[in-house]
């Protein structure tokens, strides 16, 4: 067990004063100030984009416009917060605990986070110390554990069975693995498993665009895809293409892209070209793929059906999965309970709406603009974290 | 059987590039995966040079299953080595590439080992032979190197200590003679060179030649290249001629082994090619790139042009001091991993829950 925070004592000692502390209102003043030092110092790591992303979503008018709307939402209604709620955080989208927390704060609960022991020392944590050590937030402090602890130790299973809420970040296996632990009979659960996101683009609209609106959109698309090197699971993956200009919209759309890489120097990783040189030639292996092409910025796969186990195949780092449809709504058949954002460019709202009605499976929890992708938003994977971090007293 | 290390360039080039076309050729009308991967992304069979002649990553292996014989034919199935829930390459041989694997080795060694078979010791337990049908990449080394041997003698009992009896009584039994030694390269610094010093034991292998492979990874984390490699050895056990070789279960027939200048060398039906890491363009000699190797043999597999994951350098070709023909080149390790950030991996390496 290493303890990150509070900086001394054991985690046995944390725990216990930890648990004998008020939990607070929901907003509560000291977590908005809490909420806005954080965000400033965040604003200030300008060399880390996803903190400065974080920063952004933190800032006092964000929190106050969540505040608005939980007010709105809540009238006239009695809201607490759960108690204690433990986040296993995932071992490599760093920021992502820092949204679970921040909404477990402004629910009011008190939080114990496991990081993943990788991230040892970061800039991120550091930053995040330096803000809790403050003393007008030691009402904050109280309420917060930092730690994380290698996995024969049995952590999991104390902690389980002391909190009101329990969140895991982490891809199947960790949840499933994670689930076998006991959760403390009143408790509830949160699980963000892996998931699939997809993009669609309107080929009518896309070769309709000038040079400068394309551009704007490939720079929006960058971000979506490269930010996390294809990694996250709201990236894309898979492009769909509508409309009756397809192959010429994908010509125009793919040589600009490439020049929007080059003018970004995104570092090319050798380990990530040979996967997606390899993945891409797998891929041609199946019936269902049509052609591949392997370019030094990204690799397409033009597929003619998309099965379910094609997800699995991305190696990420910039691979495009394509399928050819007439409209949104023949994305029916291909949408499985693991795909979460659709990322659309071109289309218009009833087409989305549409969509929405027609899946019939467990699919799509987002549909975004493109360049909205990585966004995060405080109701995620179907699950409104404000609503899961509280509970409702009933008074009659 | 003439030295596979005497062919020049041009001659060389022109045998090897027709081999192979008609190679890529047999394997697209034998094997309907590698011909879907071939047409579908456009390359072209005919290859005019030997750096336009399509390549397989070695990572392709590992994910699928390619064979270009009917499964029946196969002999003997080659796997390579892997971490404990790493996927491990599956390569399938014939008859007929086994045989042309094993002639070849011997080609290749023979300027080195000479035509007697000396006696032979390997660095190595015998456990790891368990299974006759299918190979690990320890085992096929092993059996491969040990026709160049009698008397085999394995040094490591099975938990891999030194069974210092055995190799004191093989030494003994041996002594004033030529003895050939074979092992891999970070198990014999850990279990022989590393546990003598431990131990305090005192070895003298004498008059000795030792083959060795298997990659630098671990040896280069404790900071060991090849010279303080081969001095230790020499100090410690007495080995008095060290042999390197690269080579990988993916690719039989590619067996590239060091001269006495130290460069591993291209045999005449072997080549290697470097290419930039990032745009896979051929590179120049003296350039550090993607290791590409090829390779005459692999016919029951598609396995003739593969492109690795280790970095290497050319230094040039048949010009080497040493006075053999062919490329020379130094091998400088893997290609760092690709560093994963998604949403997953939440406990890596498993949680004990």
């Amino acid at each position: 067990m290493k303890l990150f925070w509070p900086t001394m004592g054991t985690f046995e000692q944390a725990f216990e004063k930890l648990s004998k502390e008020q939990p607070f209102e929901p907003f509560d003043a000291q977590v908005l100030a809490f909420a806005h030092s954080l965000s400033k110092k965040f604003l200030t790591m300008r060399n880390l984009t996803e903190v400065v992303a974080l920063g952004f979503w933190l800032r006092k008018a964000h929190i106050q416009e969540m505040k608005e709307a939980w007010k709105a939402e809540t009238n006239g209604k009695v809201k607490k917060a759960r108690g204690t709620v433990f986040h296993i955080a995932p071992s490599n989208v760093d920021t992502i605990f820092i949204y679970s927390w921040i909404l477990s704060l402004l629910a009011g609960n008190r939080n114990i986070i496991r990081i993943s022991s990788k991230d040892q020392s970061n800039e991120l944590l550091d930053a995040i110390i330096e803000v809790l050590s403050r003393p007008e937030f030691e009402s904050i402090g109280n309420r917060t554990i930092i730690c994380t602890y290698s996995h024969d130790e049995n952590y999991t299973e104390i902690i389980s069975n002391s909190c009101q809420t329990r969140v895991i970040w982490g891809g199947d296996e960790t949840i499933r693995r994670i689930r076998q632990v006991p959760l403390a009979p009143m408790a509830n659960e949160l699980a963000f498993p892996d998931r699939f996101s997809l993009a669609a683009f309107n080929s009518d609209v896309v070769v309709q665009l000038d040079n400068q609106e394309l551009s704007q959109l490939l720079e929006k698309f960058y971000n979506d895809v490269f930010w996390f090197n294809q990694m996250a699971c709201s990236s894309p993956r898979l492009i769909i293409w509508t409309g009756e200009n397809k192959e010429k919209a994908k010509n125009r759309f793919w040589s600009a892209f490439e020049k929007t890489i080059q003018s970004k120097q995104f570092e090319l990783m050798a380990a990530s070209q040979v996967s997606k040189l390899t993945t891409s030639l797998w891929m041609a292996s199946e019936a269902e793929v049509e052609s591949v092409q392997h370019l030094t910025y990204f690799s397409r796969v033009q597929m003619t059906d998309f099965p379910k186990d094609a997800r699995e195949r991305h190696c990420g780092g910039g691979l495009f999965f394509e399928y050819d449809a007439n409209s949104l709504n023949d994305l029916k058949s291909i949408i499985i309970d693991k795909d979460q954002t659709l990322s659309y460019f071109g289309y218009e709202k009833d087409e989305i709406l549409s969509l929405v009605q027609v899946v019939s499976s467990r699919g799509i929890d987002r549909i975004v603009p493109i360049g909205q992708a990585l966004d995060f938003h405080q109701v995620w994977d179907g699950q409104n974290f404000l609503t899961s971090f509280t509970r409702e007293v009933v008074i009659r | 059987m003439t030295s596979p290390f005497q062919l020049a360039k041009e001659e060389k080039t022109t045998q090897l590039l027709e081999k192979l076309n008609a190679l890529t050729k047999w394997h697209m009308e034998q094997n309907p995966e590698y011909r879907a991967m071939l047409e579908k992304s456009g390359v072209s069979i005919e290859a005019k040079t030997l750096e336009e002649v399509p390549y397989l990553p070695v990572q392709l292996f590992k994910l699928m299953d390619l064979v270009s014989v009917p499964k029946e034919q196969v002999v003997k199935v080659l796997t390579s080595s892997g971490t404990t829930g790493q996927q491990v390459s599956k390569i399938y041989l014939d008859k007929e590439t086994s045989i042309a694997q094993t002639k070849t080795l011997v080609e290749v060694m023979k300027p080195i080992l000479g035509d007697k078979r000396l006696p032979m010791i390997i660095l190595d337990t015998k456990s790891v032979l368990k299974n006759r049908k299918s190979f690990s990449a320890r085992g096929a080394g092993i059996l491969g190197f040990a026709n160049f041997g009698r008397k085999h003698f394995y040094a490591l009992n099975d938990d891999m200590t030194l069974d210092m009896e055995g190799l004191q009584n093989f030494l003994e039994e041996f002594k004033g003679q030529r003895i050939l030694l074979f092992g891999f390269t970070f198990m014999i610094w850990q279990f022989v060179y590393k546990e003598s010093i431990k131990q305090g034991l005192k070895i003298d292998f004498g008059d000795s030649i030792l083959i060795h492979g298997g990659g630098w990874k671990k040896l280069k984390d404790e900071a060991v290249d090849a010279q303080t490699f081969n001095r230790l050895l020499k100090e410690q056990l007495g080995i008095q001629e060290v042999h390197n070789y690269y080579g990988m279960v993916e690719q039989v027939g590619s067996i590239f082994v060091e001269c006495s200048h130290g460069h591993l060398h291209t045999p005449k039906f072997a080549d290697v090619i470097i290419r930039d890491p990032i745009t896979f363009k051929p590179l120049p000699f003296g350039e550090q790139g993607l290791i590409q190797v090829l390779s005459e043999l692999p016919k029951s597999y598609p396995g003739h042009s593969l492109l690795t994951e280790d970095l290497g350098t050319i230094l040039g070709e048949d010009d080497c001091p040493c006075g053999w023909k062919g490329k020379y080149f130094t091998v400088a390790g893997r290609i760092p991993k690709a560093e994963l950030r998604g949403c997953s991996d939440t406990f890596q390496g498993g949680v004990k829950a």
